[in-house]
């Protein structure tokens, strides 16, 4: 997995058909499809309140669905099923959250083994040493024996997306990685996101973050009010956008 | 006055510490430790099946155990006391010794009260921790023993001393269904002498504040060590540079 480029059909890792969901009468999501390939890194977009965060919330299924269906890897992940699959299903589910959901009674290290230790069964002297090296790859070795009070915010959202690597998932998602964030350390988060992709994850980005998009994405979709409005490659969602709201939204960003 | 007491523990020291043991059952303080020991030990893990239960999605789990909780707590403990000493044996028609029945309904009452305590703690953390939890793949009891329990408990410890110092203090109501405990063997001491029940249940009272501070104290150093390495202060001396923002709430 070293391109970027999307793959043939047969190679989609995720696809949403038909996805809707409604909290009561409000609908969040309507008849939502799409699909993402292998390697393909896919942003998300649309103005707050358009069910971005619940659509990547769906994929792993921390959100569940009214009607549809979302596969993965040929798995119908809302499927009924018992919850030992479930859980297996999520596990190679990598996902980063906006407020980085730190265990904070858990040391740094703790926080990125403790998954593959209770979760996979692994030793955990193996799993110490694989959350340290990953720990070194996003920049954060020296801060292994640390607390999550004691990191900044960049720092925990980094420790975040090393503990969701730590379990190996063929996908991350991200729903708003660095929406709470001090605009200094945004940067920081985003790297590492960047080099995620360069080496071939498959990833779906729910963020605002525009520059990252431009230059990360392989496709952005507009979502608003429940809905996919425009699905197109980067240079031509910024320079050409088809859809009245999303030339708008793109308008309103500008400003 | 404080030697007419020496002179109380001087005379009755035996009796106050074991009651009638050997040649009775085995009484006095050494029974209290024994009562509130198993209490404590027994409640609190009832309380967290209790609490788990009540958080449960499940409605006939959910159901039948809210509302034991609710007629639990509602009910004077005095009175479940008297229920269980006079009923059990008249259903059962077993002679269960006073003692079982004293543990079981305190059990049963502090159960409830600390069950209320760790659902708190549980609910009081947000969905954030679970959802990380069950996103990593955790099942739900692995995410409640590993993830959730810990911080919860852990930010309840002054709520949880709180019922266990009430435990210990409502062993002395076993007194009601001639439990030997301490108090049991004080008011024996108080009826032999007659005229000294000031000194008598002023022992009894120090003696109980004791048992009460030095658990207080314990779980006190407890969490403040706890907070201490969750700031990533451990060995770095006794004094905490961050102090826990807690509100003591210990009832003594």
């Amino acid at each position: 997995m070293t391109t970027s480029v999307p793959l043939p059909q047969e190679l989609q890792t995720i696809r949403i058909s038909e996805v809707s969901k409604s909290y009561g009468d409000y609908p969040v999501l309507k008849e939502i499809s799409a699909e993402v390939a292998h390697g393909e890194v896919v942003v998300i977009c649309g103005p707050s309140g358009s069910g971005k965060s619940t659509l990547i919330r769906t994929i792993n299924r921390l959100e569940e669905i009214n009607s549809g269906s979302i596969t993965f890897d040929g798995q119908n992940i809302h499927a009924p099923m018992r919850t030992k699959a479930l859980n297996l299903l999520r596990s190679r589910i990598g996902f980063v959250f906006q407020n980085f959901n730190l265990f904070p009674h858990l040391s740094v290290v703790e926080n990125v083994s403790i998954s593959p230790i209770r979760v996979k069964g692994i030793a955990a002297d193996v799993a110490h040493q694989k959350a340290l090296k990953l720990l070194d790859r996003v920049g954060l070795a020296d801060k292994a024996q640390a607390y999550p009070g004691q990191l900044s915010g960049g720092q925990q959202q980094r420790v975040a997306i090393a503990r969701a690597l730590a379990m190996e998932p063929p996908v991350m998602l991200f729903d708003e990685p660095t929406s709470a964030l001090d605009p200094e350390m945004v940067g920081e988060v985003l790297g590492v996101m960047k080099s995620l992709a360069a080496e071939g994850m498959t990833m779906l980005c729910v963020t605002h973050e525009m520059g990252f998009a431009r230059d990360v994405a392989d496709r952005i979709w507009f979502i608003d009010a429940g809905q996919i409005l425009e699905m197109a490659p980067p240079e031509e969602f910024f320079k050409s956008p088809r859809h009245p709201r999303a030339q708008r939204f793109l308008a309103d960003l500008r400003h | 006055m404080i030697s007419d007491m020496i002179a109380i523990i001087k005379d009755y020291w035996l009796l106050l510490l074991i009651g009638q043991y050997p040649n009775g059952p085995l009484g006095g303080l050494a029974n209290t430790l024994i009562l509130s020991a198993l209490s404590i030990a027994l409640a609190f893990p009832v309380s967290i099946l209790l609490a788990l239960a009540r958080l449960s999605k499940w409605p006939w789990l959910r159901w039948p155990v809210t509302a034991v909780v609710y007629i639990t707590r509602g009910v004077p403990l005095l009175m479940l006391i008297l229920w269980s000493y006079f009923l059990v044996p008249l259903w059962t028609g077993a002679d269960v010794p006073s003692f079982a029945i004293m543990l079981t309904t305190l059990v049963v009452y502090q159960g409830a009260f600390l069950s209320e305590v760790v659902r708190a703690g549980i609910v009081s953390l947000g969905h954030g921790q679970m959802d990380a939890a069950r996103a990593l793949g955790h099942g739900y009891l692995g995410a409640m023993r590993y993830i959730i329990l810990p911080q919860a408990l852990f930010n309840m410890i002054p709520s949880i001393l709180s019922t266990f110092v009430s435990t210990i203090k409502d062993t002395t109501l076993g007194y009601v269904i001639n439990v030997p405990d301490l108090t049991f063997a004080a008011s024996q001491v108080n009826n032999q002498l007659l005229t000294q029940p000031f000194q008598v249940f002023l022992i009894l009272a120090m003696v109980y504040y004791a048992i009460c501070w030095s658990l207080t104290y314990v779980a006190n150093r407890l969490e403040r060590r706890i907070a201490r390495r969750r700031a990533g202060l451990s060995g770095l001396g006794a004094t905490p540079l961050v102090t826990p923002a807690k509100i003591i709430s210990e009832q003594l």
